[in-house]
């Protein structure tokens, strides 16, 4: 197919030193790999597959074990890998909705592959169901809910919100994938996936009225996204943390998991962008420029995260009640103290010293370092936090008694935990089969206001704000 | 009433807005034609009609249908168990707070969605006319006209720089 589109004048640079491209390019380069299913993605799918139904076998495993309220403290790894799935995969869509409302256009590579962490969201749903039967009843000890009395407290509260964020993932992904869907529908060949996108995007065609349709779907959506998750991720770690250590008062703590969710939320986006750009696919389209930018970001997050953990530390430290001293000693000094090293270093220490300096920071392999610190950083901090919370026998009470023994992870736990990241990695490479990695229309809308212009004797990157 | 769809093909976006301009000159309505594109362009930049629609009332409807749910739900369960806890009122906001917000949100999202779907007319099995080149980056400009205006349509459109210009039957 020829247009005279492409010709050097509707050539653009969206980097002083990058390439030339134009939006013939973004179709045809997107389309091309969109369609090409490789040997190796192939072998990356049988692998997490594999691994995927090893955890499966070994959650069947688990059950045959024993399930119920009175053996929850055996499930403490698998509610942290719930944790893990919320705070990161849950949080990654964000990552698209904050940066859009900017207007910025560094943005726009890392745009679809947050949102097709929704994806993730199916599998997060589907963890969350075991767990409901594993939360002892609200009697007797204090909860977020103060009375149990309303229908469905804490349980289905949770559960439908935790849907309902999945939900509104799912749906953003589809609506800001349906132009580019579009665009594949009609370069692909007849093939079942190409059926699909003709059914799915048959109607969209690119009118004026369509795109306002689509700018206002994504921003009311975003900002419902956002307000959602920021209350899910509060509602979980009460109802599975705090709540369940008899006398734990603390305000902080889940602001601290929501905020770390916005730095993995970051760090994930990193790490994924890093292993496309990786791949030799996209390198034009995704400048260092963007990580650069981002990786400021990321920063200014890690030092809140350490502002966060130190203000709640520093309530306890001073207060010294016997529960403050059993709660600290629980879950940061004595029975998790290598979580909590490992936590607090991942998520603050590594990344901040790696984030500190500008020549790293000015680098593709920088941020993307710091973002999986911040990855690990979160793991250890679901396990030091989840583990023992379900580890605690009796949950009524005023005061949590005495230091919890720590509670170490068996065979099963390992393998659930693996397949749990298996599965995720496994339904975001299929996800990616059906909605294009790449933003067509928001790297092509990049070439509309990005232009090099000599200014003296050098050349700067011109940007246009569409409002 | 349209009987024709005539489709031109622009290379350039200021082409495209010029055929938009010599449309609005030889009389047709900016309700008779439009642009098609592989992205966004800001809103008014080819001239375009202003696209009115009601996709904020949707959210606005739903948040108030799930916040007034959620209220019912929750003072309506302590109405009927009038248990006095903490010496607090028997109809206390903290409790209600959270069913209450989550009741909003998810109110507004389920209506979000509907709205969408609504407002873009979902689902449709009318076929329009289109190029496939649009999604190489040419701008489309489709005219809806009848058999009178059809010819001068598609001269309009070819006198602007089209590079193509083609016709359907409606």
């Amino acid at each position: 197919m020829t247009t005279t589109a492409d010709n050097n004048r509707d050539r653009v640079q969206i980097t002083v030193d990058g390439p030339e491209l134009n939006s013939r390019m973004v179709t045809e380069q997107v389309s091309r790999d969109f369609f090409n299913v490789t040997r190796n993605y192939r072998w990356l799918v049988a692998i997490l597959g594999s691994v995927f139904v090893i955890g499966i076998i070994a959650l069947i495993l688990r059950f045959l074990d024993g399930f119920g309220v009175s053996e929850r403290a055996q499930w403490g790894y698998y509610s942290a890998m719930f944790a893990f799935l919320l705070i990161t995969a849950g949080s990654a869509p964000l990552v698209a909705v904050g940066l859009r409302w900017t207007k910025n256009h560094w943005r726009r590579p890392f745009s679809r592959v947050s949102e097709l962490y929704a994806a993730v969201g199916l599998l997060t749903i589907l963890w969350f169901l075991p767990l409901m039967a594993l939360l002892p009843p609200l009697e007797g000890r204090r909860s977020l809910w103060v009375s149990d009395e309303f229908i469905g407290v804490p349980l289905w509260w949770d559960f439908f919100a935790v849907l309902g964020l999945v939900v509104c993932g799912l749906t953003l992904l589809v609506l800001s994938a349906i132009p580019d869907m579009a665009v594949l529908a009609r370069h692909g060949d007849d093939g079942p996936r190409a059926r699909l996108l003709r059914s799915i995007s048959g109607f969209w065609r690119g009118s004026q009225s369509q795109w306002n349709y689509h700018r206002i779907g994504l921003t009311a959506l975003g900002a419902f996204y956002f307000m959602l998750l920021i209350m899910v991720q509060t509602m979980i770690n009460v109802d599975f943390v705090m709540s369940l250590v008899p006398g734990w008062k603390d305000s902080i703590m889940p602001a601290h998991q929501a905020l770390t969710g916005l730095q993995t939320a970051i760090g994930l986006v990193l790490v994924t962008t890093f292993i496309l750009r990786a791949t030799g696919r996209y390198k034009d389209f995704i400048p260092m420029e963007s990580f650069w930018s981002f990786s400021k970001i990321l920063l200014a997050l890690c030092l809140l995260w350490a502002y966060f953990w130190f203000a709640a530390l520093i309530t306890f430290w001073y207060g010294r009640t016997p529960t403050e001293l059993n709660v600290l000693s629980t879950f940061m000094f004595e029975s998790y103290r290598i979580p909590f090293l490992l936590n607090f270093f991942f998520s603050f220490l590594i990344p901040f010293l790696i984030l500190i300096w500008n020549p790293v920071r000015k680098s593709v392999l920088g941020p993307t370092l710091a973002g999986a610190s911040v990855l690990i950083g979160a793991f250890f901090m679901t396990i030091r936090l989840y583990v023992p919370a379900f580890g605690i026998e009796d949950v009524t009470g005023h005061t949590l008694k005495a230091v919890q023994p720590a509670i170490l992870p068996d065979v099963l736990d390992i393998f659930i935990i693996l397949g749990g990241l298996a599965g995720a990695a496994l339904i975001y490479l299929l996800a990616s089969r059906i909605f294009p990695i790449l933003s067509i229309w928001e790297v092509k809308e990049g070439l509309l206001y990005q232009r090099v212009r000599p200014l003296l004797r050098s050349k700067f990157l011109v940007l246009g704000k569409p409002d | 009433m349209a009987t024709h769809s005539v489709l031109a093909l622009y290379s350039n976006a200021e082409y495209a807005a010029e055929a938009g301009e010599a449309l609005d000159n030889a009389g047709f309505s900016k309700e008779d034609y439009e642009f098609l594109t592989d992205t966004p362009y800001p809103e008014g930049a080819l001239g375009e009609r202003h696209s009115s629609h009601r996709l904020y009332v949707f959210p606005f409807v739903g948040a108030l249908i799930g916040l007034t749910a959620a209220i019912l739900l929750t003072s309506g369960t302590q109405l009927a168990y009038p248990l006095v806890t903490g010496g607090k009122p028997i109809l206390s906001i903290p409790p209600m707070a959270i069913i209450t917000y989550e009741g909003t949100m998810l109110g507004a999202i389920l209506f979000t969605v509907i709205g969408i779907i609504f407002e873009s007319r979902l689902p449709t099995t009318k076929k329009h006319i289109y190029d496939d080149r649009i999604t190489e980056g040419l701008i489309g400009v489709v005219v809806d006209c009848d058999d009178n205006t059809v010819d001068r349509a598609e001269q309009i459109l070819t006198q602007a720089g089209a590079e193509e210009v083609r016709r359907e039957a409606a």
